[in-house]
């Protein structure tokens, strides 16, 4: 039977190795002998003990194959002899490239670093995918992330507006705990001394590491700013193979820093962003007049050195652990450092096994966690991290990776290890000594008395106040939708303590319901529920008038529903945090969602 | 060069022009793998008191003889053991090779001929092994080429023939015929040829290769590996 003819796709994704070659990457293609030696450092082969198709070996083959058809003597003359006459040349196999390049990798490198012959296996693994996204092949949630990050200049789709309005709002915060503004987030300060950068998600998710990295740049007396444009320090580019959007990504960060002429860039705690931004950027960008670039861990770490900051790890005396991001260890060299800062904030610290650059991967690398359809995979092959953080016995993972943040909340909810997950930035908020940080030694002391009605107390240093207001949904009215009774009245409970009118329903139909008849300021909405799902609850509450402009926090156990609700054909919901939630974080993010909303109606 | 046959003769100009050849092709895969651009970074360097560039590099080209610095040859020692005796059968067989063709007194002396001898039968055992392993295991199945299953079996070979032409050039009973060392170089002149064209050629590159991700790793800081 004579093959099918090469398809356009294929002669594109021909064309585009041809482009991505160098010496390095074609040694990585030639030097492999096959001989298995990768296979048991990759926790997809050690999830997944009777699959094959899991060793890295196949999975860099399949570029290799291309490139042996393509560019090798033997291969281009009797391709079946070196495997060259199994590449693709059909769309049908690039859906199973697809699979594998995206669904059964994370370009973690581990192989790479344990191959006897220094092939960089990974790298193979995302040219593959760099070929698949040059020609429009790729998971949905890749292909609207990696949108985003073009159109929008980040990749989770933050409007400025809001990134600015969410600086604000933790500005306010910031206030509220001090009881004064002095520690307001600077924006595109020009002549600055460091320009931070940071993760979309930080916006989006989890505001409060921004709150606290402000903090901690305050207490040091930094002369810092955050950008209006270019504060994305992710870069999607790493994770899609496509070097074009990790250029422009990151001369978007080096061109606003320039603009500002700050003397460098520092990175909050993000294991690709940390790789995107200071190591691969430079070159996807071809940028050579990079300037100083650094993480919040070391920018932290020395303050501590330099007595700008004072810490006491006894305010952290929970058991903790810290696990690797495979970016900052394997790829960037980064692992003593957050060991030494972790040190210096914690009384009771556990090194996990296998560690550094030979640390298993978190699962949710390599964009993993935007690829809801390779989920169960993931949630298998999680099964090594799982049992590498149990041997801990640890309270608290600590990483350095909001990726990694997200990947092992899911598998410590998947496996029930019963523990959580910290940054540095907030193990050093949580065990700043205020009034012995730089910024209380130097002030006059008239500013230090703002929150104190003794005149003699007016030298006296400002405690880190508990948060001033009391009943901040006071007047505001929550319906709180979860088909599980003990949830529902945690939540109940948890917005009338903040002062809100509360109603309940236990499924979507209850929910459509109620909402009419109660008129709630904002919905807290589970999404897997029996019945009509909060799904289907939510595109009908999106697509009814008078239901339409209610704010919606979804508040779920299942994180890989994320990209399901987004997908919708409605506007996205308003929130989204995963369970177990935090008390705190749940009503001063609901709070701030009710207040945003009313200032744009205004 | 001795001429007990002229088959035997040959057999040793084929083999010394299989030699030509084989420098001939390599010079040109080098040449080849030079016209490709070389990659460069130009990221700023990682931590540069733990490491540079050129210990990552050193690092790196050496860690074939330094079993702890993987964890893939920690844990797999035994299988590092037969890759080691598997290399050393491979020197032992080229060795036997060309000595035998300009100094065959010293291939016939006890010291020598022991050496290589146990080199070659060690390797042929271990050669078989991995026949059997690259048979058998459904990963290696999967990602086995014919040019694969072909390397391993003629070199399988090669090392059982070496092993027994060693035995008829050191004078052991019964390896009496000098067709042995023929059969032996003109395998050997074969694989001369062949090998620039298969993925035995992969020791051409290796520096290479190990060198290139030793440096790059070094220079980031994450080379040389260490652990806590």
């Amino acid at each position: 039977m004579s093959k099918p003819a090469k398809t356009h796709k294929i002669k594109m994704m021909e064309e585009q190795l041809a482009r991505k070659l160098n010496r390095q990457v074609v040694g990585s293609l030639v030097g492999c002998v096959h001989c298995g030696m990768c296979n048991e450092c990759c926790h997809y082969v050690l999830s997944h003990p009777d699959d094959p198709k899991m060793t890295p070996s196949y999975k860099a083959d399949q570029v290799r194959k291309l490139f042996k058809a393509n560019h090798d003597w033997t291969g281009s003359v009797f391709p079946w002899w070196v495997g060259a006459d199994k590449a693709p040349l059909t769309d049908d196999d690039l859906d199973k490239l697809k699979d594998i390049a995206f669904g059964t990798c994370t370009n973690c490198r581990r192989c790479t670093i344990n191959c006897p012959m220094g092939v960089d296996t990974a790298t193979l693994n995302r040219i593959m995918r760099g070929l698949l996204t040059h020609v429009g092949v790729m998971p949905e949630g890749v292909r609207v992330v990696s949108k985003d990050q073009w159109e929008l200049g980040n990749q989770m789709g933050v409007l400025k507006e809001d990134y600015l309005d969410t600086l604000e709002w933790m500005s306010e915060e910031l206030e509220e705990d001090l009881g004064h503004g002095e520690a307001a987030i600077p924006v595109d300060k020009p002549g600055a001394r460091v320009m931070y950068a940071i993760n979309p998600r930080e916006v989006k998710y989890d505001p409060r590491t921004i709150k606290e990295a402000a903090l901690i740049f305050w207490a040091a007396g930094e002369d810092w700013t955050m950008p209006s444009e270019g504060w994305d320090n992710t870069n999607f580019g790493l994770f899609s193979g496509d070097d074009g959007l990790g250029g422009a990504s990151a001369k978007r960060e080096y061109d606003k820093a320039r603009e500002l002429g700050v003397d460098k860039i520092v990175i909050s705690e993000c294991g690709h962003g940390y790789r995107s931004t200071r190591c691969e950027g430079v070159n996807w960008s071809g940028d050579a007049q990079a300037f100083p670039m650094e993480s919040s861990v070391i920018t932290m770490l020395n303050y501590i050195k330099e007595g700008k900051i004072v810490v006491d790890p006894t305010k952290n005396p929970k058991r903790v652990t810290f696990h690797d991001s495979c970016n900052n260890a394997r790829s960037c060299g980064f692992y003593e450092e957050p060991r030494e800062l972790l040190r210096l904030v914690t009384t009771d610290f556990q090194e996990m096994y296998p560690n550094r650059a030979e640390n298993f991967c978190c699962t949710g690398g390599g964009g993993a966690m935007s690829m809801s359809e390779y989920t169960p995979r993931r949630l298998k092959s999680a099964q090594i991290k799982a049992n590498q953080i149990r041997e801990t016995g640890a309270e608290i993972v600590v990483t350095s990776c909001h990726n990694c943040v997200d990947g092992l909340s899911d598998l410590i909810k998947h496996y029930k290890l019963g523990c959580e997950v910290k940054q540095l930035v907030d193990l050093v908020a949580d065990a700043l000594v205020l009034e012995e940080c730089y910024v209380m030694k130097s002030r006059p002391v008239a500013v230090a008395a703002v929150a104190s009605e003794e005149p003699a107390a007016a030298a006296r240093p400002v405690p880190v106040a508990a948060p001033a207001a009391a009943a901040p949904l006071a007047g505001r009215k929550v319906l709180v939708v979860d088909d599980e009774e003990d949830i529902r009245t945690f939540l109940v409970t948890v917005f009338e303590d903040a002062g809100a009118e509360v109603e309940q329903a236990a499924d979507g139909n209850e929910c459509l319901a109620k909402a009419r008849t109660f008129k709630p300021d904002l919905i807290s909405l589970d999404l897997s529920m029996p019945g009509k799902s909060g799904v289907d609850a939510f595109v009908e509450l999106r697509r009814t008038e008078e239901t339409q402009e209610i704010p919606v926090c979804v508040v779920t156990g299942h994180p890989e529903f994320r990209q399901v609700i987004y997908d919708r054909p409605v506007p996205p919901p308003e929130g989204y945090l995963n369970k177990p939630v935090d008390e705190d974080k749940l009503v001063s993010y609901v709070a701030h969602i009710i207040e945003h909303r009313e200032a744009k109606a205004n | 060069m001795h001429e007990s046959s002229s088959l035997l003769h040959t057999a040793e100009v084929v083999h010394w022009i299989a030699l030509i050849v084989m420098a001939v092709v390599y010079t040109m895969r080098l040449r080849w793998l030079f016209k490709f651009k070389p990659g460069v970074d130009r990221s700023a360097p990682g931590s540069p008191a733990r490491t540079n560039a050129k210990r990552g590099g050193f690092y790196s080209l050496f860690n074939v003889a330094m079993p702890w610095s993987m964890e893939s040859t920690r844990k797999g020692f035994a299988f590092y053991l037969t890759f080691v005796i598997f290399h050393i059968g491979v020197v032992a067989g080229i060795s036997l090779a060309f000595l035998s063709t300009i100094a065959p007194g010293l291939v016939a002396a006890r010291p020598f001929a022991w050496v290589c001898g146990v080199a070659l039968v060690a390797a042929f055992g271990v050669a078989v092994y991995r026949v059997f392993r690259r048979l058998f295991r459904p990963v290696m199945k999967l990602i086995s080429t014919p040019d694969d299953y072909f390397s391993l079996f003629m070199l399988t070979i090669w090392f059982g023939l070496g092993a027994v032409t060693q035995a008829h050039l050191a004078g052991v009973a019964g390896f009496e015929s000098v067709n042995l060392l023929v059969a032996y170089l003109f395998l050997t002149s074969f694989f001369l040829i062949y090998v620039p064209f298969s993925k035995i050629s992969h020791y051409l590159y290796y520096p290479f290769t190990r060198l290139w991700i030793g440096r790059t790793l070094g220079h980031r800081g994450s080379y040389p590996i260490a652990r806590g």
